[in-house]
């Protein structure tokens, strides 16, 4: 541990510490354009000069450049590092156009800032300044290249973090240019994070494209939910309505980036259709009026056909505080217990994910950064959580391997091994590889699946590792999946591995609704009991069953039935739009504090934004402000789902107080993971929602690993997720809208072949509830005998029974033009 | 002269200070009588309205640019150098890309007229002119909106053309601008 002195005060910093880090620690911020604490040092822009004036290095030199070494002693204010600095911003502004007014870094812009602190004012070269044509890089990013310092950060992250290659630099010394070969959008769907990185305003924020200066946004910390991940976010918001989403560093989850679908996902907080007012039969209502009808309604259907007949669903989007509320008013009222998840088999999969989840065992992202073998288990890190590929290319650039058995045609920005297993095999691989890790030679049996040795060299690849991680997803794996990828990782940690084990769960609370959802088998199928009448009113959280529900003439006919449909929700969600009564709610960023549980069972708290209300730019033709004074905020009545169900307990004939300020303690008391939630407020990156028990492993025999069996003449059609358009919240974003890519549906090239089909083709596919239209693209990296069809908003794709359909060859035609 | 009630002075001659203030008196008197005599300098408002200087600071416009275009780009520095925040917009897009203020509202009646909005405007759009008389009975209509901010003309400036210098195409292509140089060519490798 080095010890070296940075303006008369010491500091011992980890070897390999720069010095501009160890100054950092002491507070004292070093300019700097090109060196970033998430992409490290590149020494390109010369302005983070101090002086060192005792020790191994002498002089002026770059503090992000030298590491912090035993008896250092370092001066940043040294006249002449100033002198040197101060040049530094005057060779940086001689190019610099003079648009700081209509720029929108302007305000919160590193070089403006170091260019007043400087003092720089009045340019002496006498020379013509340098231009360049910008480019149109999509619908995220803004390119206005004359204002570029050269300072590479965007580089860095886009070829160096990232990994993807169609952004770069151009050109050399003073002619250098940041761009593409040619005009088009931006391959990576990690490219907003250069627009974070860029320290002036090359490389800005187009769907917040001039809206406002920084010192003029509400900006409070938030959370982002269109994975699960949990990723951490800065919200922007003017004039009552969010406009921008910036990454923000936390050690644990996703550092400094996030991904595109995060940070641009959050527009349908001001949906031009949203919900502002409560309705009843379609009509707005008053409020009061609408608690009482629902109230009368929902007691009375309660009276007359029993408790059971009134049955409430959640969300695995909703806040923990909403999720918890609802089970609270379920029980005080007598109702059954809340369902989370309209798909059965959803709830099934994050059961037995959540319930192997130990804190030996789990891993958070930034962990699996340090793994030297990264086991992906039916997971498209991409499409279904894209921060996790990130994470995954550190672990790679730091010489760790990763391995992915997934059917899908999936795509990382580096180099990994792609084994294309069937869903149904993705278990039979687990079950070997855990066999192989206890010593069993899997080869010994003469098993005729033919890529029985690829998994029997992973798996003593697996073994000659030090610290694994298997990361299994819940999307198309099997039920018992998660199960299995556990057993593994307790197998290898008995081998004597540090092995960990990571999650991927549909919705960004649904480790909440997990935990809350009742155990075992728990409640029937909510559509059953629609279908057979069992329930006659339904009161729906924050969920839509439209939107995930796989069978959707099955949904309707079911809903049919109901008596009383009540929906609460921030969405115009189709559900929204048929309910008979509708309570509006508040998103994320408004006004009230909510928390939410990501996959590794961290539970994080997003203070509200701003203070919600109809977004000004929809409240007058004019588009200004209205020109009288109000005494309330214009559509400011939605409220929490907590407010409204606790209105709702206190309107019921037989009034029913739900405390609002006690949920802490009432959930603490309801299941054990829940009682040190306190300490999880005093220390927010550091603690998990999981028990601290050390599991024991239980291990099947290990069956002759063999591939499963399928039906001749048959192909799984798989539903998966892409980056944009498949997630809900999301998809209801204006600005992720354009950035869709048409819906393909997927085919391994021997079952086209079988089929005479080729890439470019309109494909019918003909399910149970019609006949769905696509394009096909041939994918030679999936696995065969499968279907990848996303379950993309533009593709009315809910017309299979099950998220599992097997789909027979003669129903998949080609449509001619 | 000698302070009367200075201590470290010691005793002053009465008799002095009587003679001081009786002749202080008399001068007073016979100024009021010489005055009396002289034509009235009052300027009678407002029947009488003097011409104020170009600089005064009163009611604020928003001013165009030599090509007729409105100068404000909604930069947001008046707001925010605004002591008494009586200035609020958007800014927006127009359709060729231009920055500009949808909607660009002053509260007069909240104003002081410190002139730090002018000051801070980076294209010469906001501009304090003399002009001000505008009282009126209702508070509402002291607050202005962008058409009743807007003149056609350039103020005290008639010349600047933000876009000339700043180095964005907006007049004129990359390169065309005051003191630029041709866009680099990303194709060429000649120096």
């Amino acid at each position: 541990m080095p010890k070296l002195i940075i303006d008369q005060r010491s500091i011992e910093v980890p070897a390999g510490t720069k010095v501009i880090a160890a100054a950092e620690k002491l507070g004292i911020m070093i300019p700097r354009f090109c060196y970033h604490p998430g992409l490290g040092s590149f020494g390109a822009c010369r302005m983070c000069a101090v002086k060192f004036l005792e020790g191994p290095v002498k002089g002026i030199e770059m503090s992000c450049m030298e590491d912090a070494r035993d008896g250092m002693v370092v001066s940043t204010t040294d006249p002449e590092a100033m002198e040197f600095r101060q040049y530094v911003i005057e060779w940086l502004m001689m190019h610099h156009p003079l648009d700081c007014p209509v720029c929108d870094e302007g305000g919160h812009c590193l070089l403006q800032d170091e260019t007043v602190s400087g003092g720089h004012g009045r340019r002496r070269y006498l020379g013509h300044k340098r231009t360049y044509h910008d480019q149109y890089l999509g619908v995220f990013v803004q390119h206005e290249m004359n204002r570029c310092i050269h300072c590479w950060r965007c580089r860095n992250f886009y070829q160096g973090f990232a990994g993807y290659r169609d952004y770069g630099a151009m050109q050399i010394g003073n002619r250098m240019y940041f761009g593409r070969y040619e005009d088009g959008p931006l391959e990576s769907p990690f490219a907003g994070n250069i627009i974070d990185l860029c320290p002036t305003g090359v490389l800005t924020d187009k769907p917040c494209r001039f809206v406002g200066r920084r010192w003029d946004f509400e900006r409070a910390p938030s959370l982002c939910l269109h994975c699960s991940l949990g990723c951490n976010t800065t919200g922007s918001a003017r004039y009552r309505q969010m406009w921008r989403q910036e990454g923000r560093f936390n050690e644990m989850v996703n550092g400094y980036f996030i991904c595109d679908r995060g940070r641009y996902g959050f527009a349908y907080e001001s949906h031009p259709e949203r919900p502002r007012r409560a309705r009843v039969a379609g009509l707005e209502v008053a409020w009061a009026e609408a608690i009482q009808t629902a109230a009368e309604k929902l007691s009375q259907i309660a009276a007359t056909a029993g408790p059971a007949a009134v049955a409430c669903l959640g969300s695995a989007r909703s806040s923990l505080e909403t999720q918890a509320t609802l089970q609270r008013f379920c029980r005080a009222l007598g109702w059954s217990e809340p369902r989370y998840f309209s798909v059965p088999s959803q709830e099934r999969q994050v059961k037995a994910a959540i319930a192997r989840l130990e804190a030996p065992l789990a891993v958070s992202l930034r962990e699996i950064e340090t793994a030297d073998f990264v086991l992906v288990v039916g997971a498209d890190p991409v499409n279904e959580a894209p921060m996790l590929a990130l994470a995954l290319r550190q672990a790679w650039l730091k010489g760790g391997a990763v391995a992915v058995l997934d059917p899908r045609p999936v795509f990382l920005p580096f180099e990994f091994e792609h084994l294309p297993l069937a869903p149904g095999d993705l278990e039979a691989a687990l079950e070997a590889l855990t066999a192989g890790a206890g010593g069993t030679d899997l080869l010994a049996g003469g098993s005729p699946w033919p890529l029985l040795p690829k998994i029997a060299a992973l798996g003593r690849r697996l073994t000659q590792t030090q610290r694994p991680v298997i990361v299994c997803g819940t999307g198309i794996v099997r039920e018992s999946t998660p199960g299995l990828a556990a057993d593994l990782v307790l197998r290898l940690r008995e081998a004597g591995l540090n092995a960990g084990l990571f999650y991927l769960l549909p919705g960004a609370n649904a480790f909440g609704a997990g935990l809350l959802s009742p155990a075992g088998e728990g409640l029937t199928p909510l559509m059953e009991d629609l279908e057979t009448g069992a329930v006659k009113a339904l009161m729906v959280v924050e969920n839509d069953p439209f939107w995930d529900y796989p069978d959707r003439g099955r949904l309707v006919r079911a809903l049919d039935k109901l008596e009383l449909l009540v929906a609460l929700d921030y969405l115009p969600s189709p559900t929204v739009q048929r309910a008979d009564i509708v309570f509006p709610t508040l998103t994320l960023f408004e006004r009230n504090h909510s928390s939410f549980v990501n996959q590794e069972g961290r539970l994080q708290l997003a203070p509200p934004v701003h203070l919600g209300g109809m977004p000004m730019a929809q409240i007058s033709p004019e588009k200004h402000p209205p020109r009288t004074f109000l005494s309330h905020i214009p559509g400011g009545e939605p409220r929490t789902p907590g407010e409204i169900l606790a209105e709702l307990a206190a309107a019921m004939p037989a009034p029913v107080t739900l405390p609002g300020d006690d949920l802490w303690d009432w959930l603490s008391r309801k299941n054990p993971v829940f009682a040190n939630i306190v300490s999880l407020f005093e220390s927010p990156p550091g603690a998990r929602l999981i028990p601290e028990a050390v599991p024991a492993g239980t291990f099947s025999p290990a069956a002759a690993p063999a591939a499963a069996e399928r039906p001749p003449d048959y192909l799984e059609l798989l539903l998966v997720d892409l980056i944009f358009g498949t997630e809900e919240l999301a998809s209801y974003s204006k600005h992720i809208q354009p950035a869709e890519e048409p819906p393909r549906l997927r085919m391994h090239p021997a079952d086209a072949a079988k089929l005479r089909l080729s890439s470019g083709d309109r494909v019918a596919l003909r399910l149970l509830g019609g006949t769905l239209e696509v394009d096909l693209q041939v994918a030679e990296n999936m696995a065969p005998g499968v279907l990848v069809l996303p379950r993309h908003r533009q593709l009315n794709w809910r017309l299979a029974p099950d998220y599992r359909v097997m789909v027979a060859y003669g129903d998949i035609v080609k449509v001619e033009a | 002269m000698p302070e009367v009630n200075d201590p470290r002075r010691g005793r002053v001659n009465s008799l002095q200070v009587v003679a001081r203030a009786t002749a202080g008196l008399w001068h007073g008197f016979m100024m009021v009588l010489w005055h009396l005599g002289r034509r009235p300098i009052t300027e009678q408002y407002p029947e009488y309205k003097r011409s104020l200087p170009e600089r005064t600071r009163a009611r604020i416009i928003l001013t165009r640019d030599p090509d007729g275009e409105e100068r404000c780009v909604a930069c947001f520095l008046c707001s925010g150098v605004c002591p008494v925040s009586c200035i609020s917009m958007a800014a927006g897009e127009r359709e060729d890309g231009r920055r500009f203020a949808p909607w660009f509202r002053i509260n007069f009646a909240r104003c002081i007229y410190c002139g730090l909005c002018e000051e801070a405007c980076p294209t010469l759009a906001i501009q304090l002119t003399p002009f001000y008389e505008f009282c009126e009975p209702d508070i509402l209509t002291m607050v202005a909106e962008k058409k009743d901010l807007l003149v056609d003309h350039g103020g005290k400036n008639h010349d600047y053309n933000f876009y000339r210098f700043a180095g964005v195409a907006m007049v004129g292509d990359k390169g065309a601008h005051v003191d630029e140089a041709a866009p680099v060519d990303l194709k060429s490798n000649l120096p």
